[in-house]
């Protein structure tokens, strides 16, 4: 079963230009990497990577890890490819279209970089168990589903233990729209994660059902209504797929007509394409740059022979090149107990001193007397939210307060 | 009827449905762009194998490696546009050959010739493409290289791309670069202030009051603004509102409702700015009048200055705008009424798109230039807010006092820069690359850049910045380190992997470098003017205008 490529399959010279970076420290690298064989040993031999997407990122991220030494490389995807794929998704040719992209891609990678064995799976991430993503070092994310991230960010919060190291698996999630992008590097339990941020994600453009209905305006009022309203009302049942051109030459005939009616310009059948599907702009450029630093960062952490991103790289090519680094905060909901205590510490306006906090009669950390202070003291490293549940109430007590204070807690 | 029949013909053929998702950025006019041209990259490395595959899969028209080497071991080993089998064969044939595999459409060309002998016996090679890319040139050749394209004021621009390990840079050289479509999010001026004839009738002629309460609540906000501004001049002498009464003028508009609830009259409050900012020519778009190309128009002029020549004559006449823009906004509006408004807008920008034709065509014929195709002249109009001009300049012709503010604003970008300058000055004097941790190379690179340093005048008292100078946090990260050792911190790194292209950085550089081909081709999307440095240790890059 076990098939993993030994150094045989390399030869003389392979590495050379890797080899100059994990032979050696550079300025900035930790002083504890273990430059030479030791650390080409884990990356070559030792390292278990998961790629989620073999799409316009996921095969930029098969073929850079692939050149950069990882040679026990997985690969999920549910997808087939489609024709409209191949302006930018480089490991797949017009014979292929239909076939699953995973399979494809990873035929295509151990063809082209011999002695990378890398393994695809064709269906969903949800049909994987905690078992299965925990035989991986990393988990890079190239996907276009926010829905799909989510999951990928929960399952592997939920599976790191603060205490047992080798549970925390890296998540570096990318993702690309137009000439943007962005990069980041998830630590799960430790660092911001993707939870704390879908609050930057650009709102979906919805039309109000009346404007649809009764005041079309825009183009894409005319093809809301054939897709929204028309389709179910004349289709009945059957389900409108937005990948059938039959079904989108059908709206964008009903859609036409609408717009003739009102005197309404610009329906094509390419708006009505892009309008149904919600179709994000996307070429092989700026899934290059995303995907690449995507990899620079599996390679950073891997191999520790630099620092890794801490925690977001966005990108703006459309004016010149704007990118900016920063680290995105946690949000609340991932305060643990002691950053808690803390925040209601510097509260100018509560006053309290060294506060016990509990949720109903469970307590959550207690201050006095010492037998259940260092009975509660291992709350201090836990989550606020794995405690206390959305809505209700922490209740404060302190020799300072004259009465409890409660506080309603709320995850944003 | 049945929708379906009568619209199988419309759907897409295989070649947009293939690019489908890069025209819904730069449409059939940028895509013609890429079809028609040809780009030259010099040497078969792995970032310029990178490059050209985010040029191919787009679709660019032809594309040439000119590269003399074979491959070698570690070429095999770290790029994906060769094969072990390749070892020993032509770098420019294996990886021409892997790269057309990914689009039947592009052209590719394997040219074996010396570089060198090509800038001495026959420059004007280079004439025959659009765009010159080039990674890592030793620094003689690409001084040679890049004067001749500089020497030849049409000549196609040219990319440099130097790289070494974590650490890289790329800059432009060009003389001027036009764009018509900038893309920029620039709203144009739909003349609220100064409403065209047409639509201060039809704001002027709708009464108001006899009005139903559902029709009153579907005045598009362009007429409430445009009537407000009528009754306001005529209650204060003829003068619209100062900054200071808005208030009044937005209370006037208030008290138009007819219900609390009715949104249009609140949406012309919040774009009350529209009515009582004068449209003027864009300041931006003034400047661009002056440039010498457009003033003096011979038969060498490109249809840009052409255009831009007949703009600025435009400006000069009655209402002294901009043509009108035809594309309205969305506007919270029954379709009856917008419609309408929408009609109106697009009849005056017609009548004024004919205006600038005929201003053209009058041009055109004293400058002795080929007429303008309709759908080019389309494109400049509907843009004509965003247009832009970059300025370029010659590579390796730094300049001092710029350097110094960049090392006060981007210590980090300088850094790295110098620190790059100093690998390609050292195989230049030493015919030899450093060696990877050697200690005496990197004592040597560092001189070099002492040395240049201050020649341009830098001593560590420098260091203090002026009150006015503003440090680009975003692109240099930590603050706590000096520039001194931003400097030493790359020069260590660069010596760490003084000859490694790694393949994660080469992939990253084949993004970028391919985002401006693509926006330097299509003249869509701004491209960067100054030198691009990007450090993957810290993840960061930043553009400094050296």
């Amino acid at each position: 079963m076990s098939q993993i490529p030994t150094a045989n399959a390399d030869w003389p010279e392979r590495y050379y230009h890797l080899d100059q970076i994990l032979d050696r420290p550079g300025p900035r690298t930790d002083e504890a990497f273990p430059a030479g064989d030791q650390v080409k040993e884990f990356l070559r031999e030792g390292c278990k990577i998961l790629v989620i997407g073999a799409g316009g990122l996921g095969c930029e991220i098969l073929a850079n890890l692939a050149l950069s030494g990882f040679k026990d490389i997985h690969v999920i995807d549910m997808d087939t490819i489609d024709i409209s794929n191949l302006n930018r998704q480089f490991l797949f040719r017009p014979k292929d279209v239909g076939k699953p992209k995973a399979t494809v891609a990873a035929a295509f990678v151990m063809d082209r970089v011999p002695g990378v064995k890398v393994t695809p799976y064709y269906g969903k991430i949800q049909d994987k168990d905690d078992d299965y993503y925990m035989q991986f070092n990393l988990v890079i994310c190239g996907l276009d589903s926010i829905e799909a991230r989510r999951w990928m960010n929960a399952t592997l919060v939920g599976m790191a233990d603060p205490d047992v190291p080798e549970t925390i698996k890296p998540l570096i999630d990318g993702g690309t729209e137009g000439f943007k992008g962005q990069a980041r590097v998830i630590i799960p339990g430790l660092s911001s994660c993707y939870e704390c941020s879908l609050d930057m994600l650009n709102k979906q453009t919805a039309f109000p059902i009346c404007t649809i209905a009764n005041t079309p305006r825009q183009p894409e009022h005319c093809i809301e209504w054939a897709s929204v309203l028309e389709w179910p009302r004349i289709k009945g049942d059957l389900k409108l797929d937005t990948d059938d051109p039959d079904h989108i030459s059908w709206l964008y005939g009903v859609a036409s007509a609408r717009a003739q009616e009102f005197k309404i310009e610009g329906v094509t059948w390419s708006l009505t394409q892009g309008v149904v599907k919600n179709i994000i702009p996307a070429i092989a450029s700026t899934n290059a740059i995303i995907a690449a630093s995507c990899c620079t960062e599996a390679l950073k952490i891997a191999t520790t022979s630099a620092p890794y991103l801490d925690n977001y790289f966005m990108l703006i090519g459309t004016e010149g090149v704007y990118s900016f680094t920063f680290q995105h905060e946690r949000k609340p909901d991932y305060l643990i107990v002691e950053e808690f205590l803390d925040w209601l510490l510097e509260k100018q306006d509560i006053q309290a001193k060294k506060p016990s906090l509990s949720y109903g009669n469970t307590p959550i950390y207690l201050q006095a007397p010492p037998q259940l202070e260092q009975a509660t003291r291992k709350n201090l490293q836990r989550k606020v939210s794995e405690i206390v549940p959305a809505g209700n109430e922490i209740t404060v007590t302190s020799v300072s307060l004259p009465f409890s204070l409660t506080l309603k807690v709320e995850y944003v | 009827m049945d929708p379906a029949s009568t619209s199988k013909s419309e759907q897409p053929d295989s070649h947009t449905r293939r690019y489908d998702r890069q025209l819904r950025l730069w449409a059939a006019s940028g895509q013609q762009a890429l079809e028609l041209s040809r780009v030259l990259v010099i040497s078969g490395s792995a970032t310029s194998t990178s490059i050209l595959k985010n040029l191919v899969l787009p679709g660019i028209g032809q594309f040439t490696i000119l590269d003399s080497a074979r491959v070698t071991p570690q070429d095999a080993g770290n790029n994906f546009f060769l094969h072990r089998d390749s070892i020993g064969k032509s770098r420019a044939e294996e990886s021409v050959r892997f790269l057309l595999e990914l689009n039947d459409s592009v052209k590719g060309t394997a040219d074996t010739s010396d570089l060198a002998s090509i800038l001495d016996e026959r420059p004007q090679y280079l004439k025959s493409f659009t765009l010159v890319i080039a990674h890592n040139l030793r620094e003689l050749t690409l001084k040679k290289l890049s004067s001749i394209l500089w020497g030849d004021i049409s000549g196609p621009p040219l990319i440099v791309v130097r790289s070494a390990g974590f650490l890289a840079e790329f800059s432009i050289q060009f003389h001027e670069h036009t764009i018509m479509d900038s893309h920029t999010d620039d709203i144009p001026s739909y003349r609220l202030d100064n409403a065209f004839p047409a639509l201060a009738k039809h704001a002027l002629d709708l009464d108001f009051d006899a009005l139903d309460v559902t029709d009153h609540a579907h005045i598009p906000y362009f007429v409430i603004l445009v009537r407000a501004l009528h009754d306001w001049k005529q209650a204060h002498g003829g003068k619209a509102p100062e900054y200071k009464q808005l208030k009044d003028f937005k209370a006037q508009i208030l008290r138009m409702k007819k219900k609390e609830d009715e949104e249009n009259f609140d949406e012309a409050i919040t774009q009350v700015f529209k009515a009582y900012q004068k449209t003027t020519v864009p300041s931006e778009i003034r400047a661009l009048f002056s440039n010498p190309s457009c003033v003096n128009l011979d038969e060498s002029s490109s249809p840009f200055f052409v255009m831009l020549h007949a703009l600025d004559l435009f400006t000069r006449k009655e209402p002294y705008t901009l043509p009108l823009s035809p594309k309205l906004p969305d506007i919270k509006s029954d379709t009856v009424n917008y419609i309408h408004l929408q009609g109106l807008y697009k009849a005056q920008a017609n009548a004024e798109k004919a205006e600038f034709t005929r201003i053209l065509e009058e041009v055109v014929a004293k400058a002795g230039v080929a007429p303008v195709p309709s759908s080019v002249i389309d494109e400049f109009v509907r843009n004509c807010h965003q247009l832009k001009i970059l300025k370029g300049k010659q590579w390796d012709q730094d300049d001092n006092s710029a350097l110094l503010e960049a090392i006060a604003t981007n210590p980090a970008q300088v850094g790295t820069h110098l620190a790059l300058s100093a690998l390609f000055a050292f195989e230049a004097a030493h015919k030899r690359w450093p060696l990877p941790g050697s200690e005496a190379d990197l004592a040597v690179a560092q001189e070099w850049i002492d040395a240049k340093l201050s020649a341009a005048g830098w001593n560590e008292e420098s260091v203090v910045q002026d009150d006015g100078t503003q440090v680009d946090e975003a692109a240099t990260g930590p603050q706590s380190l000096t520039f001194r050792e931003h400097v030493s911190n790359a020069m260590g790194e660069i010596i760490r992997a003084p000859t490694a292209d790694l393949p994660t950085t080469a992939a990253l550089l084949g993004g970028f470098i391919a985002q401006e081909a693509i926006k330097l081709i299509t003249r869509q999307y701004v491209p960067i003017n100054g030198v691009c440095v990007i450090d993957l240790i810290s993840s960061t890059t930043g553009t400094i205008k050296i």
